[in-house]
């Protein structure tokens, strides 16, 4: 039994990281933090992974398709300036709609790039980041916009259904539905056969481009979202709120296990990749470990699993990419 | 440009709108920036501002020489930059009054070659994506950086080296010198030796220039490593002329070292590209941003105009080689 081994051991961590992770957190927040293991820490722990949660679903189908939208926390800014600002004039539901609209208008720029264009998505979404970014300055001349109803935004963050807040049960309820769609339906798994291999999902049918116009409309739509939600529960519409998400929820998608080469990949890892990054923000906080080193936590994790997974799930040496993608897409998604 | 390259440019109708626009595009954008500049503002075009405008797109210049090998080798970008930059700065002047100015500038740069090194090793070598692989890096450097000092400034203490970096020789800032040089050492390395073929070959056809036998894995590798150690002068070189650094140094550097490449007409996905449009896309971005401020533009505009001209330059550099495939 050479191969149960080291291999084996690796490869059991890899496939249940999340948990793996979950259980190291609630074992070192137990040991070194009073009262971490209750239910209010579980509640703000998934409270305060909704914003970020929000952009990582947002971009789980299009690295899915084996795209990168890199303009997420850029449209964040945009649609939480825009809904701060309309508040007063159009009352508050309107103007998180518009916020919305804004997400997905912006999503469907970045669509026109990539597919009318065919311009890759790397350099187009980079693009609408820069301009996004800029505009959001310009039009509020770098200053944070100050919510006219502040108290709107409260119940937000109230409890609800004691482990949740409203708001992240939005952010549960459309990591299930995704789940759902990416998992159940037709044109769900059209978008893995897209982000495997495009020309052969063409050969057989498939409208790769609208698949392809369609993710980047959705991540448009959910950091729309995430930009509302964030605005109304600060009271703040903040020009450069979006710009430091960026990273944090490319992180918790990986750490999901949601490969950037595309046709694989999963709501619910995303879900449970949020958790386990917010656990482990979290506990690290309320030990006392400044930000700056938590930010070395999260970068040595996403290369240690990054690496994990690779060591394990291929050969690296001969196996090709193409390869080693056909071997991988039959099997049933990994979920924690 | 290559070896490499000239059949298939003898083979492709040379006259083709797009090889013309290919070839033209970045002298013209350039003309067409200072012709706009000297009408806007009567200050545009005079020595010194230009030679002001040069200087200070020099050190983020430098990235970009090392940013056209990552992507020519088919290693999409380094987004640790920031991260590299930050620690070249904070290492040169947080080592000053232990080793002296010149050590502690080696030492900075080694630092960052090293954290290059470690990309190299993760992209080149475990073959891991450059986006995640480099975010994690860059993630992890710049928080030690910031424990290195515990989140606060450094400032540099007076010393010659400081003061030549500073200066000018026959007229012209030692920082221009610099990057004139290196890109006078690496257009060569990439277009006449074998090395930059195998970067050309690695980003054109990775399983091909593996079976030709291209140390693909080295060439990666050393493209980050390059990039590394460019982005480690380019914090020293800041840390010395500011007199000061911080961990946010380098913030944006790696976006605007890409947006340079990119507005050079390198391709994102590797196997072409030369030095020379990139400094040429250099020269562009530095005009754009000068061009904004003299006209009295808010400054926060720069991300809106240079954003909207790489979708531009891009969009139209994709519809000519699809239209060019096409017949």
């Amino acid at each position: 039994m050479k191969g149960f081994t080291i291999s084996t051991a690796a490869s059991r961590v890899v496939q249940y990281r999340l948990l793996v992770m979950l259980v190291a957190v609630a074992v070192f927040g137990g040991l070194n933090v009073d009262d971490f293991l209750t239910i209010n820490t579980l509640q703000s722990v998934i409270d305060r992974a909704t914003v970020v949660g929000f952009l990582a679903l947002g971009l789980t189908p299009v690295l899915i398709a084996g795209q990168i939208d890199l303009s997420i926390g850029s449209t964040m800014s945009m649609a939480g300036i825009t809904t701060i600002f309309l508040q007063s004039y159009i009352g508050n539901i309107p103007a998180a709609l518009v916020g919305l609209v804004v997400g997905v208008l912006i999503g469907v720029i970045n669509a026109v790039l990539v597919v009318v264009f065919k311009i890759n998505s790397l350099v187009a979404t980079l693009a609408t980041l820069l301009v996004f970014a800029s505009l959001a300055l310009l039009v509020t001349n770098s200053y944070p916009l100050s919510s006219s109803d502040p108290i709107f935004g409260i119940p937000l963050t109230a409890d609800f259904l004691a482990i949740f807040t409203p708001r992240s049960a939005m952010f549960i309820a459309a990591a299930l539905i995704m789940f759902v769609w990416l998992k159940a339906t037709p044109s769900g798994r059209n978008l893995y056969a897209v982000g495997s291999n495009a020309p052969a999902a063409k050969s057989a049918g498939i409208n790769a481009n609208g698949y392809l116009a369609a993710t980047f409309v959705i991540s448009g739509l959910f950091a729309g979202a995430a930009g509302v939600l964030q605005s109304l529960s600060t009271a703040a519409g903040s020009p450069v709120a979006g710009a430091v998400m960026l990273i944090p929820a490319i992180t918790a998608v990986v750490i999901g296990g949601t490969r950037l080469e595309g046709g694989r990949g999963s709501s619910l890892a995303t879900l449970g990749g949020v958790l386990a990054l917010g656990a482990l923000t979290a506990a690290l906080e309320y030990s006392g470990v400044p930000s700056y080193t938590q930010a070395v936590y999260t970068g040595l994790l996403l290369i240690l699993l990054i690496t994990l997974d690779r060591l394990v799930s291929g050969d690296g040496t001969t196996a090709s990419r193409t390869h080693r993608r056909v071997k991988v897409e039959p099997t049933t998604p990994r979920i924690p | 440009m290559t070896d490499l390259k000239t059949p298939a440019v003898t083979f492709d109708k040379t006259r083709t709108p797009g090889t013309l626009f290919s070839t033209l595009s970045i002298p013209v954008a350039i003309v067409v920036l200072v012709v706009i500049g000297a009408i806007v503002s009567p200050s545009f075009l005079t020595v010194s501002n230009l030679t002001n405008v040069i200087n200070a797109n020099s050190t983020v210049g430098l990235i970009a020489l090392g940013m056209t090998f990552v992507m020519v080798c088919g290693g999409l970008a380094d987004l640790s930059v920031p991260a590299n930059v930050a620690m070249g700065a904070l290492v040169t002047l947080g080592a000053q009054p232990v080793v002296g100015p010149g050590a502690a500038a080696l030492l900075g740069i080694l630092v960052a070659t090293a954290g290059g090194v470690i990309n190299g090793l993760l992209v080149g070598y475990l073959r891991i994506n450059p986006i995640i692989a480099t975010l994690g890096t860059g993630s992890v450097l710049l928080g030690l950086s910031q424990l290195l000092i515990g989140g606060g400034i450094v400032y540099a203490q007076p010393s010659d080296l400081a003061n030549f970096v500073k200066s000018s020789i026959l007229g012209v800032p030692v920082l221009i010198w610099i990057f004139v040089i290196v890109a006078l050492i690496l257009q060569p390395l990439l277009s006449r030796t074998a090395y930059g073929r195998w970067n050309l070959a690695v980003g054109g056809n990775y399983q091909a220039a593996a079976a030709s036998g291209v140390p693909v894995r080295f060439t990666k590798a050393s493209a980050f490593a390059l990039t590394g150690l460019l982005s480690g002068i380019c914090g020293t070189l800041l840390a010395l002329s500011n007199g000061q650094a911080r961990p946010i140094i380098g913030t944006g550097y790696e976006f605007v070292a890409i947006t340079a490449v990119v507005i050079g007409g390198t391709s994102v996905f590797g196997g072409n590209g030369s030095i020379f449009r990139t400094v040429g896309g250099v020269i562009i971005t530095a005009l754009i941003g000068n061009l904004i401020i003299l006209s009295g533009l808010p400054t926060q505009a720069t991300g809106l105009i240079t954003g909207a001209i790489v979708v531009g330059a891009v969009g139209i550099d994709a519809y000519f080689r699809r239209k060019a495939g096409r017949e």
